[in-house]
């Protein structure tokens, strides 16, 4: 049905993020795809551009494997796209014109445009038209340091370029992710909902359970809810912190969580958010699964894995995987650094997570097209 | 320690090469530069090394550019969350990281110099980011962390510190003091405006005079267009009598890499430093986008006016180095 209204972008758009609100009316659960620079960077892609300049093939293959893992909702590669991650690397903007490559002001639009149309291609070739694209925002400063966050109009007439730049793209909602303020989640929020479309936000915690900027989560979340947020999510915290932030999120409205895996492992010599993780076989999929199910026996209704997981985490959490036939390749990539096979399950590491029964091996469980 | 016999030749007046770009060498070299490459590739490094040495470097720097704690640190909000969400090993990696970079220029020296005097010079800069005077820490909070890098240069080996790249005079200063407490021989270079001044708005001669008392060997200027950089040159010539240098950077920036372009082949940089050496330069080298190729070209045609026409400036019988006044 939804293959034959693919005839206009309005009603292709309308309809791919019907789907997912239908499904979060229900209860959920709705499955993200996972991360785009993390993995892109483990399969070898040099971090330049976010890859889309130099190796849009990967991007586009990375998207497809997750629409072929079973996501419900990919998110595009525009985390930490903006124009500031050029503009900060210089005295000021005539400083850029002055020592930087040509076009550098443009670069981040241009960019989040290429994510959106490889996203889309993506979902043409893999024939899930009903899965929705989220056009990712994200702190405009780095999104572990919350004391770099700029002045609340400054940060709002940004996020409003960046909301716009998405929703021409053909977005179908925005995805805030890893705020780490509320002032700043604020403004992307009403950025992002001045564009018409739905929008979820997203949080990245300190350990203490708090926003990473200190505002208590609740309080964020009702901001959020209140602004028009339909769903509210934590992400880029280890997977045991989980299980606290949903208690706080799931009694205001649709919840959710996409964890990171491993450890985050920044580059020597600049401060740019530089997607690489670590010890991330401690997390194989089946043990992400099985912490999955506990987020949803708490109510979660949206799932998924954030920086350090991949496609093969992806299909651990979806219900539709199984039913899709064959399993993609690994892409046609060469993986040229630290190849990373899940490990096998680590045995007697899943200790803080309960034996509930696997919920997505139910039938029943999932959208349906 | 092979620092004597190039303080010696700067105090006779002669003029030395500095070797040339690494970071976007290896970037050029078709790797990224997120991690220095000192441990995932070392070969790559030690042969940018060598190839500087060979190509006629009196002088090589080490592949420590922005490499601290610091850096590592920035990436989290705080201690409790780097610990809570950060690579198990980021402590001490900066140190490992160090170490084992200034090992891999000893190494180079050690292969390829055939018994010539080469100095490895421990690279330094601004403890945030070279560009943003506006980032800098204060003075107390930045003397232990120079204290510590340059230490741990000092223990690798390093003959001197090139504190380079810097934007304020209050950071410079900071460096210099603890370079001369671990007692390593400095050299401090600025990254220069279109105006010849510091990118903290501070003018040549104020930083020359801050720090004469301190004695830095060497005051130089890099990491600015060729054209920006004369400027600084022409500033530093007028206000100071000891060495200066330049080593000014080819391309354009294209973070997080760099964009190299055809506008500055070996040939016309090798013309651009006889402009340098009429100003009084006696270290000269080259910072981001120049390559191996560049260094040899001025090793070996800076005197012979090989390539291309000779400016006018810059034969050395008529206007080479000033003898400089090394107290």
């Amino acid at each position: 049905m939804l293959r034959l209204r693919y005839g206009t972008a309005h009603a292709r758009v309308m309809s791919a993020y019907e789907v997912v609100r239908g499904a979060l009316g229900r209860g959920g659960p709705i499955v993200l795809g996972g991360p785009m620079g993390t993995e892109l960077v483990r399969r070898g892609v040099r971090w330049r551009g976010h890859g889309m300049l130099t190796d849009s093939d990967a991007v586009r293959t990375l998207y497809l494997e997750y629409l072929a893992a079973g996501a419900d909702l990919i998110r595009t590669n525009t985390f930490q796209l903006n124009r500031r991650i050029y503009l900060d690397v210089f005295r000021d903007a005539a400083h850029m014109r002055h020592i930087g490559a040509p076009g550098l002001a443009q670069r981040a639009s241009e960019l989040t445009r290429r994510a959106v149309e490889l996203a889309r291609e993506a979902r043409v070739r893999s024939g899930r038209e009903g899965v929705a694209i989220a056009g990712v925002m994200s702190p405009l400063e780095h999104c572990f340091r919350p004391d770099l966050a700029p002045p609340a109009h400054e940060a709002e007439a940004e996020h409003r370029e960046l909301a716009s730049v998405l929703a021409e793209a053909g977005v179908d909602l925005i995805l805030l992710e890893s705020m780490n303020t509320l002032t700043e989640a604020r403004g992307a929020a009403r950025a992002g909902r001045e564009t018409g479309l739905p929008l979820w936000a997203s949080f990245v915690l300190s350990p203490d359970g708090r926003v990473l900027g200190g505002e208590p989560l609740a309080e964020a979340a009702a901001a959020m809810r209140d602004l028009g947020a339909e769903a509210v999510l934590v992400n880029c915290v280890p997977p045991v912190d989980v299980g606290p932030a949903l208690e706080t999120l799931v009694p205001g409205g649709p919840a959710g969580a996409f964890p990171h895996l491993g450890k985050l492992d920044p580059p020597s010599w600049k401060l740019e958010f530089f997607p690489r993780f670590c010890q991330t076989d401690e997390w194989p999929p089946e043990r992400l699964a099985m912490a999955a199910a506990e987020w949803l026996s708490r109510g979660a209704r949206i799932i998924g894995s954030c920086c350090g997981s991949g496609p093969a985490h992806t299909r651990a959490l979806s219900p539709r995987s199984e039913v899709r036939g064959p399993r993609p390749s690994r892409s046609g990539l060469e993986m040229r650094s630290q190849p990373n096979p899940p490990a096998p399950f680590p045995k007697g590491k899943g200790e803080l997570l309960n034996s509930h029964p696997l919920p997505f091996r139910e039938e029943g469980w999932g959208v349906r097209l | 320690m092979s620092y004597g016999p190039i303080r010696e030749r700067l105090r006779r007046g002669e003029v030395l090469i500095l070797d040339g770009a690494i970071g976007t060498e290896i970037l050029r070299r078709d790797l990224t530069w997120a991690d220095h490459q000192v441990l995932s590739r070392p070969t790559v490094v030690r042969a940018i090394h060598e190839d500087y040495v060979k190509a006629g470097a009196d002088v090589i720097s080490t592949n420590t550019f922005q490499l601290t704690r610091r850096a590592l640190f920035n990436h989290f909000r705080d201690e409790a969350h780097r610990r809570h969400i950060g690579a198990p090993d980021l402590d001490d990696r900066a140190d490992r990281l160090l170490r084992a970079a200034v090992d891999l220029a000893l190494e180079a020296r050690a292969a390829v110099s055939g018994g010539r005097p080469v100095a490895v010079a421990g690279a330094i800069t601004t403890l945030e980011w070279c560009f943003r005077p506006d980032l800098a820490p204060t003075p107390a909070q930045a003397r232990p962390e120079y204290r510590e890098t340059i230490g741990a240069l000092a223990k690798a080996g390093c003959d001197l510190v090139l504190i380079e790249t810097v934007n304020s005079i209050a950071e410079a200063q900071v460096a210099v003091e603890a370079a001369n407490e671990i007692g390593l021989p400095c050299w401090v270079s600025f990254v220069p405006d279109e105006h010849g001044k510091l990118f903290s708005g501070e003018s040549m001669a104020e930083a020359s005079r801050t720090l004469a008392s301190l004695g830095p060997d060497a005051l130089l200027v890099n990491c600015a267009p060729p054209e920006d950089a004369r400027a600084g040159l022409r500033e530093l010539a007028a206000a100071r009598s000891g060495p200066i240098g330049i080593y000014p950077h080819i391309g354009r920036f294209d973070p997080p890499e760099w964009r190299f372009t055809d506008e500055y082949p070996p040939a016309r940089y090798v013309e651009e430093a006889r402009g340098w050496l009429g100003l009084g330069a006696q270290i000269l080298g080259g910072c981001c986008g120049t390559t191996p190729a560049h260094i040899a070209a001025l090793c070996r045609d800076l005197w012979s006016g090989v390539p291309g026409p000779r400016s006018e400036l810059s034969t050395p019988s008529d206007s080479g180095p000033r003898t400089p006044d090394c107290s």
